[in-house]
């Protein structure tokens, strides 16, 4: 309408100072985060770090004992119920009723969800889920199966956010290709995935944003490609002659010299190191790609805390620049 | 209430409530065939030994009057067993269960409120328990009309009994729903039901096998269900009311806890 502003989206999940103390345990330590509707969100951290707490306050399986959070623009306390209607969540290592047949078990969580399961047919012939499969009982599916039917049954009535935990796990290289097929298509219908996962790799081809946990706080929110930036390369160089002056290239750590090869660190940008070695004398370079798995690491490593992590501008939520 | 998953948990169930309604069926029939052919001989046999006669004397029932059989009937061990897989270990199963199974997760992951599930869980059971409760009251009735007693009964009596024993059983449901609201696994909700009912049993046979603890029996839910006096004309409307207290009080705490509770990732 003339005369106003652009209307913007509300985030699909907010969360502020979201606590959660099992007695004198915290699972959870004032985690802010904000995940944008229509983006493919990981949350990642090892086990025990808070994903699960996060994901179960969130669909109100947990209550929370301080801080607030938003699921789509409702309250998680108090507005649960709706939440769960315009959700669809796949549980870490799902368990349905083995005694069911896999189409009874997907049409039995479709009628309680209330909802028809307009993309079941879709998500079946993608996860490659025959009718002969969907006849057999549960209790007869391998893993991958099960898993199959969990993501299935998540999807199946094409839900405005996706919480899903784990989801590729136990599905074999081809699946798990369809299923990144399927996150990609569902981000372009404008829908908004939220997965926690181990498998980094895929954090790193399928997200748009990662946030990173470790003991209940809040690590890292950033782009993957921010993550990747900060990540340190290892660089293996071989010349002939007189070994290259790199004393002055920013961001180049641990350099180790012996004969005519030396290995180092490089953090940050690669120009100014390429351009300092670029001579005729140069007979081998290796700089190894940026993973996503090395930067995880790194938080990890070297016991970086959240108050050296994205959060020094000492803001209330994450910062989201690259450092 | 879902009709969605009461359905589901009816058909879950299907199988074995259907042997189990036709065992009570036959039960109660036998019982009033048994009263038929054999009453007479155990009374001479109670007259003959005083050991014995203390023995005929089960529960609040006995076998040389067709009331005293039907109560007998009512409160014998085998009954207690059958409708109990459903009022105590269904109930007792119904949430802790599911939690260990994990598969509450994936229901609690649909629109469906705590307190919704486990009303319909509740309606669902003491559905089974009223089919149960009425089909062994159905035998007893087959029984006296088989063998020609319908002149030493009132059979206009039973919906009263029947309702009497949806109350006393329904008690024990609730108990055991709200025990399962508490835990998240099995066993301490199965072990506490199980302990409640047998409590109760233990304190009404205990009074009829020892005339000196016969005040026992005063705090058995069981000796609220008085088959013999509603058929003697005699109900107590208070037996009714202390079983529906019962049977809400448990139901009220189970409403309250259940859906305030932490629901942790299942092991």
């Amino acid at each position: 309408m003339e005369g106003e502003g652009p209307v913007s989206t509300p985030p699909a999940i907010q969360t502020e100072g979201l606590t959660k103390h099992y007695g004198s345990v915290r699972a959870l330590n004032a985690l802010s985060i904000e995940v944008r509707t229509g983006e493919i969100f990981g949350f990642l951290g090892p086990n025990g770090a808070g994903k699960s707490t996060t994901i179960r306050t969130l669909l109100g399986y947990l209550h929370a004992t301080s801080g607030r959070a938003r699921v789509l623009g409702l309250d998680v306390e108090r507005e649960s119920v709706e939440i769960r209607r315009k959700t669809g969540y796949l549980p870490g290592g799902i368990a349905l009723y083995g005694s069911l047949s896999g189409a009874d078990a997907l049409e039995y969580l479709a009628e309680l969800q209330g909802q028809p399961a307009t993309r079941r047919e879709e998500l079946c012939e993608r996860l490659q889920l025959s009718t002969s499969d969907l006849r057999r009982r549960i209790r007869d599916y391998s893993r991958g199966m099960r898993q199959k039917l969990g993501v299935i049954q998540a999807l199946q009535h094409d839900p405005e956010l996706a919480i899903l935990d784990e989801p590729t796990e136990g599905l074999d290289p081809l699946m798990q290709h369809a299923f990144y097929g399927i996150l990609e298509d569902m981000r372009a219908a404008g829908r908004t995935i939220f997965f926690s996962s181990h498998v980094l790799p895929e954090v790193e081809r399928v997200c748009d944003r990662v946030a990173i946990i470790r003991a209940g706080e809040l690590m890292a929110l950033q782009t993957v490609d921010e993550l990747l930036a900060r990540r340190k390369r290892k660089i293996t160089l071989r010349w002939r002659g007189a070994a290259p002056d790199l004393s002055f290239v920013p961001g180049l750590a641990d350099l180790q010299v012996r004969g005519d090869r030396a290995t180092a660190t490089l953090a940050g940008e690669v120009g100014p190191f390429v351009r300092a070695v670029a001579s005729p004398a140069l007979e081998d370079l290796t700089i190894e790609p940026a993973s996503l798995e090395e930067a995880f690491l790194e938080f990890y490593a070297d016991g970086e805390g959240p108050s050296h992590g994205p959060r020094e501008n000492g803001s209330a939520k994450p910062s989201e620049e690259p450092r | 209430m879902s009709g969605v998953l009461l359905v589901r948990v009816w058909r879950f169930a299907s199988t074995r409530l259907v042997i189990v309604t036709l065992a009570i069926l036959v039960w109660g029939w036998l019982l009033l065939f048994f009263y038929s052919q054999f009453s007479e001989a155990i009374r001479q046999l109670a007259v003959q030994s005083p050991i014995f006669k203390q023995f005929t004397n089960f529960g609040s029932g006995n076998l040389f009057t067709i009331s005293g059989a039907i109560t007998l009937g009512t409160q014998h061990p085998l009954v207690i067993a059958l409708i109990g897989i459903f009022a105590v270990g269904g109930a007792a199963l119904a949430i802790a269960g599911e939690r260990q199974a994990g598969t509450l997760e994936v229901l609690l992951a649909r629109p469906l409120p705590r307190r919704s599930y486990l009303l319909t869980q509740l309606i669902a059971i003491l559905a089974m328990v009223a089919l149960l409760v009425g089909a062994l009251l159905s035998g007893m009735a087959i029984g006296a009309v088989t063998q020609g007693l319908t002149g030493e009964l009132d059979l206009a009596r039973f919906p009263l009994m029947w309702l009497n024993g949806l109350l006393l059983w329904g008690a024990f449901t609730s108990f055991s729903l709200a025990v399962s609201a508490s835990f998240d696994r099995p066993g301490p909700a199965i072990v506490l039901s199980l302990a409640f009912l047998l409590v109760n049993y233990f304190l009404e046979i205990l009074g009829s096998f020892w005339t000196d603890a016969k005040w026992t029996q005063e705090y058995s839910l069981f000796h609220h269900f008085q088959s013999g006096e509603i058929l003697a004309g005699k109900a107590d409307l208070l037996d009714f009311m202390l079983l529906g207290v019962v049977l809400l009080v448990p139901l009220a705490y189970a409403l309250w806890i259940f859906p305030r509770r932490d629901l942790a990732a299942p092991a």
